[in-house]
C-alpha cells in the first residue's frame, strides 16, 4: 500500500481500559494507546494472554467501554457504527446455531439487517462458495469438522458485507493443517472484498504472513509497545515462510516485545 | 449404526427374560395361592380377558371399559400437561426478560419440585368441587415446574459469544429472544416435558382413584375391590404403565420432528 | 475532538450495577412475596379468587392451633412415612447402584437392562402400588408391616431406576484418557473401580438423590392411599378431607411440604461435607 493511498478509518487516542479483578483492585488492561488503523488494511493485534489485545479489539467494536480516551471510526462513535450494523466479528469459536444450517447460520446476520429472503439467499450461497463449503449448505453445524465450522464463521462475518472485519484468535484452535489452508484463504476472500481487517493473534508466524501492519502489544500492564511494517510482497504464498525475509521479519517482531522474553 | 442395535438386542432380551421371570412367578403363585389372579396371572390370561367379549360392566368388555376410562383419564391428563408446560414456559421466559420476576419467583419454583404435589390431590378437589378440573389443575401443576426448571436452565445456557454476536450486529432485543434464546431453550424444554408428561398422566389416575367417575384410576379400585373383574385391574396396571413409557417416548419423537437438527448426525 | 462525558447514571441504572443491592434483592423480593401471599390468606382474598370458604382453606393461624395440638399424633404419622420413604430410598439406592456397577461390567448386556429400568421409571405409582399391595398379601399376618413392606417396594424401586441411570453414568462418562492411563499402567480390573470409576461416580450418585429425595415422599404418600392400613402424612390428608376436617388435613399438608423441603436441605448439608474434595 503507497502513502498516497493511506485514508485514515480509525482513530484511537489514549484509550486505556481498567478492570476490577475479584479482590477489588484495580488492573490495568490497556495503558494509553494511540493507533491509526488505515482503510482496507490487513492489521493484527498480536501478543501473549493478558496483553488486553482483545480488550483493543471488544473497544473498537463497542463490546467493551473505554475507561478513559477514544475510539473514532470515521469520525463516529464505535456505537454509532455499530448501530449501522457496520462491524463483522469473527470469534475464537465458530459461535454456530446449531437449530440452523449452514447457510441459515450465514444468512443470521442477513435477517437482522432485513434483507429480503431472495437477496439473504443469493449472498449466502455466494459467501459459501468463497470459503469451499457449496455442498455443506443444508447441513447441520453438528455435522461439520472444526475447520469447516470456522469457514462458516467466516462466511457469516463476510456475508453482511461489513466495512470492518474484526477477527479474534480465529484460527488459535485449529490443527497446522488447516490454519494455513484457511490463512489462504482468508487472504483471498479480503483480496476479492477490500475490507478492513483487524486480526487478533499470539502466532507470530501467523501475524507476519497475513498483515500490512503487526502492533505488538505487551503485558502487565497492557500497552502498544511497536508497530512492524510487514513489506512482504502481495498475494502472499506459503513458500514466503521458508524465506529469509520472512524469518527476519518473525524475530523483529518476537525483538519487539517489551519486558524480555514472552 | 452397530451399537444401536446391539441396545435394542439386549433390551429385547431384557423384555424376554422379564416375560419368563413373569410367567415362572406365575407358575408359582398358581399352585401356592388361593386366588392366583389377584397376585400374578399368566400373561395368556390377561391377553385373554383383553381379548374376550365377556361383559364385565354395563356391557362393556374389560378392554372397552378400560380404553373408555382410559379417554377420560388421558384426556384430561393432557389438557393439563398442556397447560402446565404453556404455562411453565411462559414463566420461565418472564424470568428471563426480568431480573426482577426471577429473584422473586426462582426460589418457590425450587420449593415447589420439593413439595409432594400429589399429596395436594384431595385438597385440591375439595377446592374446585370438579374431579375434571382438579384433574386438569394438579396436572398442571406437576408439568408446569419440570418444563419451567428446565427452560430457564436453556435460557441460562446461551454462551455470551451467542449475544455478543448479535450485539454487533445490532439486533433488537425481541430479535435476540426470537433467534437466540427461544431455540436454545427447546432442547431444554423437551427434557422438561420428558419428565412432565408421565407425571401428568400418574397425577390424572390419581385424582381418578379420589371420586367415581369413570376414569381409569376409578375402575382400578372398583376392580380391586372386586365390583368387577380384576383382569380390568391387571388390563389398567399394564395400560397405564404402558402410556406412562409411551409418552415419555412421544415427547422425544415430537422434538424430532420439530427440531430437523436433532435428526442428524 | 468532542470528550465523551459520562452522563450521570439514573437510579435505576445505579441499582442496576450495584451488586450488593441485587444481592440483598434475591432475599428481599421471595420474603416479600411470600408474605404478600400469607396476608392475602389471611385476609381472605384469596378465598375470593380460589370461590372457596374459610372450611375447605383454613386461615394460617387455625392451621397452626391444629398443628400444634395434633403434634403427637402428626409426629407418629411423620415417623411411618419417613421410615418408609429412607428405608425405600437407602434399600433402592443400593439396589441402583448395584445394576449400575453389573451394567458398567457387562455393557452388551447393560445398556439394554438400563433402558428397561428407565422404563421402569415412568411406570405411574398408582398402577405399581396396588400391585404391591397383593405381593405383599403373604409377608406378615400383622396389617401395619404389610402395607409398609408394599409400601417400601414400590419407593425401592422408583428409587433404584433412579440411582441405576444416574451412577451407571457416572462409572461410565470418565474423564477423557483417565482409562488409556489405567490401560497403560497394565491396572487390573478391580484397581480401576476402585480408583476411577467408584471415585467418579460420586457426584452422580448425589445427582440421583437430589431427584430421589423429593420423589420417594411423593411415592410414599401416594403409596399410603392404596396401602391397607391407615397410617403416614399421605393418608392422613386423604382421610382427613373424607372426614371433613379440613384444618386436620392442612396442617398433614404443611408437614408433607416441610418434610420434603427438610429432607432436601438434609441432603445438602450431607453432599457439602461428603463433596468437599470434589470440584
Amino acid at each position: 500500500m503507497s502513502e498516497l493511498e493511506k485514508n485514515v478509518e480509525i482513530e484511537i487516542r489514549d484509550l486505556s481500559v481498567t478492570f476490577k479483578d475479584n479482590s477489588g483492585n484495580d488492573v490495568q488492561a490497556l495503558t494509553a494507546v494511540n493507533l491509526d488503523i488505515y482503510k482496507g488494511e490487513f492489521i493484527s493485534l498480536l501478543g501473549p494472554s493478558g496483553c488486553g489485545k482483545t480488550t483493543l479489539l471488544r473497544c473498537i467494536s463497542d463490546l467493551q467501554e473505554p475507561t478513559d480516551g477514544t475510539v473514532r471510526i470515521d469520525g463516529m462513535t464505535p456505537k454509532e457504527i455499530r448501530l449501522k450494523q457496520k462491524f463483522g466479528f469473527v470469534f475464537q469459536q465458530p459461535v454456530l446455531f446449531d437449530w440452523r444450517t449452514v447457510k441459515k447460520n450465514v444468512e443470521l446476520p442477513l435477517e437482522i439487517m432485513y434483507e429480503s429472503k431472495a437477496e439473504r439467499a443469493k449472498r449466502a450461497d455466494e459467501m459459501l462458495e468463497l470459503v469451499g463449503l457449496q455442498n455443506f449448505a443444508n447441513h447441520y453445524p453438528k455435522q461439520l469438522s472444526g475447520g469447516m465450522q470456522q469457514r462458516v464463521n467466516i462466511a457469516r462475518a463476510f456475508g453482511s458485507w461489513p466495512e470492518l472485519l474484526l477477527m479474534d484468535e480465529p484460527f488459535s484452535a485449529l490443527d497446522e493443517f488447516t490454519k494455513e489452508k484457511l490463512h489462504e484463504d482468508l487472504l483471498r476472500i479480503w483480496r476479492q472484498t477490500n475490507k478492513t481487517i483487524i486480526f487478533v493473534t499470539h502466532n507470530i508466524q501467523e501475524a507476519v504472513f497475513l498483515s500490512d501492519r503487526i502492533c505488538v502489544l505487551s503485558p502487565h500492564p497492557g500497552r502498544l509497545s511497536a508497530i512492524v511494517d510487514v513489506d512482504l510482497p502481495r498475494p502472499r504464498t506459503l513458500e514466503m515462510k521458508d524465506t529469509q525475509h520472512f524469518n527476519d521479519l518473525v524475530l523483529k517482531v518476537r525483538n519487539s516485545f517489551e519486558g524480555g522474553s514472552v | 449404526m452397530k451399537s444401536k442395535k446391539e441396545k435394542m438386542l439386549s433390551t429385547l432380551l431384557w423384555i424376554v427374560f422379564l416375560v419368563i421371570a413373569w410367567e415362572v412367578g406365575a407358575c408359582i403363585v398358581a399352585v401356592t395361592k388361593r386366588s392366583p389372579e389377584n397376585i400374578l396371572p399368566h400373561l395368556y390370561q390377561i391377553i385373554a380377558a383383553a381379548c374376550s367379549t365377556k361383559q364385565v360392566s354395563a356391557g362393556m368388555s374389560a378392554t372397552m371399559v378400560v380404553l373408555t376410562s382410559a379417554r377420560a383419564t388421558i384426556l384430561r391428563a393432557l389438557v393439563g400437561f398442556a397447560v402446565g408446560a404453556s404455562i411453565g414456559f411462559l414463566l420461565a421466559l418472564i424470568m428471563k426478560l426480568s431480573g426482577f420476576f426471577e429473584k422473586m419467583l426462582f426460589p418457590y419454583l425450587m420449593l415447589i419440585q420439593l413439595i409432594p404435589v400429589l399429596g395436594l390431590a384431595p385438597i385440591i378437589l375439595s377446592i374446585t368441587g370438579d374431579i375434571n378440573k382438579s384433574r386438569i389443575v394438579i396436572a398442571a401443576i406437576l408439568s408446569f415446574y419440570p418444563v419451567a426448571t428446565n427452560t430457564l436452565a436453556g435460557f441460562h445456557s446461551v454462551e455470551k459469544e451467542k449475544y455478543d454476536l448479535m450485539y454487533i450486529y445490532a439486533a433488537p432485543k425481541w430479535m435476540i429472544y426470537l433467534k437466540v434464546l427461544i431455540p436454545s431453550s427447546i432442547p431444554y424444554f423437551f427434557t422438561g416435558m420428558k419428565i412432565a408428561a408421565p407425571m401428568a398422566i400418574t397425577a390424572s389416575i390419581l385424582v381418578d382413584t379420589l371420586q367415581g367417575d369413570g376414569g381409569m384410576g376409578c375402575m382400578l379400585s372398583q376392580s380391586l375391590k372386586h365390583a368387577m373383574s380384576i383382569y380390568v385391574f391387571w388390563l389398567i396396571v399394564i395400560f397405564s404403565a404402558f402410556i406412562g413409557i409411551f409418552s415419555s417416548y412421544l415427547m422425544n419423537w415430537i422434538e424430532k420432528l420439530v427440531s430437523p437438527a436433532k435428526r442428524v448426525g | 475532538m468532542a470528550q465523551k462525558r459520562k452522563r450521570p447514571k439514573s437510579l435505576y441504572h445505579r441499582a442496576k450495577d450495584n451488586q450488593q443491592f441485587q444481592a440483598a434483592m434475591t432475599v428481599v423480593l421471595p420474603v416479600f412475596l411470600g408474605m404478600v401471599i400469607l396476608v392475602l390468606w389471611q385476609t381472605q382474598t384469596l378465598h375470593q379468587i380460589f370461590h372457596t370458604d374459610t372450611f375447605t382453606l383454613p386461615l394460617i393461624d387455625r392451621i397452626g392451633t391444629i398443628f400444634i395440638e395434633n403434634r403427637a399424633k402428626i409426629w407418629e404419622n411423620v415417623k411411618a412415612t419417613m421410615t418408609v420413604a429412607l428405608i425405600g430410598l437407602v434399600l433402592g439406592s443400593l439396589l441402583g447402584y448395584l445394576i449400575a456397577i453389573l451394567a458398567a461390567f457387562f455393557p452388551k448386556m447393560g445398556t439394554g437392562g438400563l433402558s428397561v429400568i428407565g422404563a421402569f421409571a415412568s411406570i405411574p405409582v398408582v398402577a405399581l402400588a396396588p400391585v404391591m399391595n397383593n405381593w405383599t398379601k403373604g409377608v406378615s399376618s400383622d396389617a401395619n408391616t404389610r402395607s409398609m413392606v408394599a409400601k417400601i417396594l414400590v419407593v425401592m424401586l422408583i428409587a433404584a431406576a433412579n440411582m441405576g441411570l444416574n451412577a451407571y453414568r457416572g462409572l461410565t462418562e470418565l474423564k477423557p484418557y483417565a482409562l488409556d492411563l489405567m490401560a497403560v499402567y497394565a491396572a487390573k480390573r478391580r484397581t480401576v473401580f476402585q480408583k476411577l470409576q467408584l471415585p467418579n461416580s460420586v457426584p452422580y450418585i448425589f445427582v440421583a438423590l437430589k431427584v430421589s429425595v423429593p420423589a420417594s415422599i411423593m411415592t410414599t404418600i401416594v403409596s399410603e392411599y392404596f396401602a391397607e392400613y391407615i397410617i403416614g402424612v399421605g393418608r392422613q390428608i386423604r382421610e382427613n378431607i373424607v372426614l371433613a376436617q379440613y384444618s386436620t388435613a392442612w396442617a398433614y399438608i404443611a408437614t408433607a411440604c416441610l418434610l420434603g423441603i427438610v429432607s432436601y436441605v438434609i441432603l445438602m448439608v450431607l453432599q457439602k461435607i461428603l463433596l468437599r474434595n470434589y470440584h
